[in-house]
């Protein structure tokens, strides 16, 4: 293993903006998605189709999961949520193919995606409370645990970030690895191994998304209740 | 490893701009459709419901209408056997009439055959004595009762009413002619005696009358006068056979 397996070629340049390998394969996947969401939407029925069905199922599945943590918010929440699941899953299980590096390998992309769950949390918190009263669940039950509740917030959202890139990248590079040792078919059952933690992995990162911002959202909820009782 | 800030960049703008793709060509379109097909289910739930409300409403009108109906029923039924009584009892007080007069009219039938039995074997045995009384007086009769019974006749006629004498002129006409008067006898007539007669007989008839006089055995005694269709006189036979026709009449009438 060498620094060449960690680090990811600069194809071109958008100005000041490198674009890598990464943002590439990335792109690759945004279209296929829209590509597929385009043919599966463009002749929607009442008695669907196979594909029509899969795309229910998936839509209807995700939402249930949104319903069973945060029930006053699925709308809200769906596009978000729904959009890591799906583009985790792919980007994960696209470093089965050949010459392709999944983008969640990539340290810059698993950061960045984490970035947007933490910012999230404090979106759709504050949109759903206001700023204020946001702000001042982090001081409840004690303003001294503020900085506890500052910690958390980075190190949950760096634990995301490296946990979804250090799996996945320890998964290519295992498989990498055993093929160079032990020869052709030697990988495949490491290749089962990553398809079941790439699924893992994607529902691990969107559900923790998902519980965190639910907890921003439900946080006055459940100060009031408190108050209430 | 080293975190590249064009790529983190770029990857939050991508996920961003991937949020908004989906979410216009796949997460709004599903759940519209989804939404549309829960609005169709839920209007043929409400469509059902109302049908089923509308059923339910139509089943208790039909059962409301059946209880009329028993009702209905019970009571035209009541009004046929109230109807049947009344006509059986009618019919029976008829039956019971028929049958009475039934009865009566068998009761008279059978009251006047037995009254025609009892005339009968009466007839037949006043017939019986009749002959009985012929033969015995066929054996005692001579012209000795034949005189008496002669003279009887000419008593009686000599005391015949006097309309019964105009019927019997009436009958004889005007002729010119003496009518003929047949006399018959049992027994040979002597010369007073048939001499008494015509005398009698012109006295009776008040002209004079051409009589023939014959033998007749069968009247075994006493004699027997035709005038035209009047027959008259005494003699056993004739007065036998009347005492033998004097039956009683016929008891009762037809109904």
């Amino acid at each position: 293993m060498n620094s060449d397996q960690l680090s990811f070629p600069v194809l071109f340049q958008i100005g000041p903006l490198q674009v890598t390998t990464t943002v590439v394969t990335t792109w690759v996947i945004m279209a296929l998605l829209a590509l597929v969401a385009w043919l599966v939407t463009r002749r929607l029925q009442l008695r669907p189709g196979r594909a029509q069905t899969v795309a229910e199922g998936i839509v209807t599945t995700i939402e249930e999961a949104i319903r069973a943590v945060a029930p006053n918010h699925v709308s809200q929440l769906l596009p978000y949520i729904a959009t890591l699941w799906i583009f985790l899953v792919v980007a994960n299980l696209c470093g089965l193919i050949p010459g392709v590096h999944s983008p969640t390998r990539d340290l810059s992309a698993t950061a960045a995606l984490a970035i947007l769950v933490f910012l999230s949390v404090h979106w759709f918190g504050i949109r759903d409370q206001g700023l204020k009263a946001y702000l001042r669940h982090y001081l409840v039950p004690t303003p001294v645990l503020l900085p506890f509740h500052i910690l958390s917030e980075i190190t949950r959202t760096l634990a995301l970030a490296v946990r979804l890139f250090g799996n996945i990248m320890s998964l290519e590079m295992a498989a990498l690895l055993i093929l160079l040792v032990a020869g052709f078919l030697a990988p495949v059952p490491i290749l089962m191994l990553h398809v079941i933690e790439a699924l893992v992995q994607a529902y691990i990162f969107g559900m923790l998304a998902l519980i965190y911002i639910a907890s921003g959202l439900q946080s006055q909820q459940i100060r009031q209740e408190a108050r209430n009782e | 490893m080293e975190l590249s800030w064009s790529t983190f960049l770029l990857e939050i703008f991508n996920f961003l701009v991937l949020v908004w793709i989906l979410k216009h060509f796949l997460y709004r379109p599903v759940q519209s459709v989804i939404a549309r097909r829960q609005q169709e289910i839920d209007a043929r739930l409400a469509e059902a419901r109302e049908k089923e409300e509308q059923a339910e409403q139509l089943q208790k009108d039909y059962e409301g209408r059946l209880v009329e109906w028993r009702t209905e029923r019970q009571q035209s039924h009541e009004a046929l056997e109230n109807e049947l009584r009344g006509e059986r009892a009618r019919r029976e007080k008829l039956l019971v009439d028929e049958l009475e007069q039934q009865r009566k009219k068998s009761a008279t039938v059978d009251a006047r055959r037995q009254g025609e039995q009892r005339r009968q074997m009466e007839l037949q045995a006043m017939e019986q004595g009749s002959r009985f009384a012929a033969k015995l007086l066929e054996q005692g009769a001579g012209p000795e009762t034949e005189t008496r019974l002669v003279k009887l006749f000419l008593t009686s006629l000599a005391e015949m009413p006097e309309a019964q004498r105009i019927q019997l002129r009436q009958q004889l006409g005007d002729s010119a002619e003496e009518p003929r008067v047949q006399v018959a006898s049992a027994h040979t007539l002597n010369a007073d005696t048939r001499t008494a007669i015509e005398a009698a007989l012109k006295a009776c008839l008040g002209r004079a009358v051409a009589c023939e006089f014959v033998e007749q055995p069968e009247l075994i005694a006493g004699i027997r006068v035709s005038i035209g269709a009047w027959e008259m006189g005494i003699n056993v036979r004739d007065e036998l056979q009347g005492f033998a026709h004097l039956a009683p009449e016929p008891v009762g009438g037809e109904s």
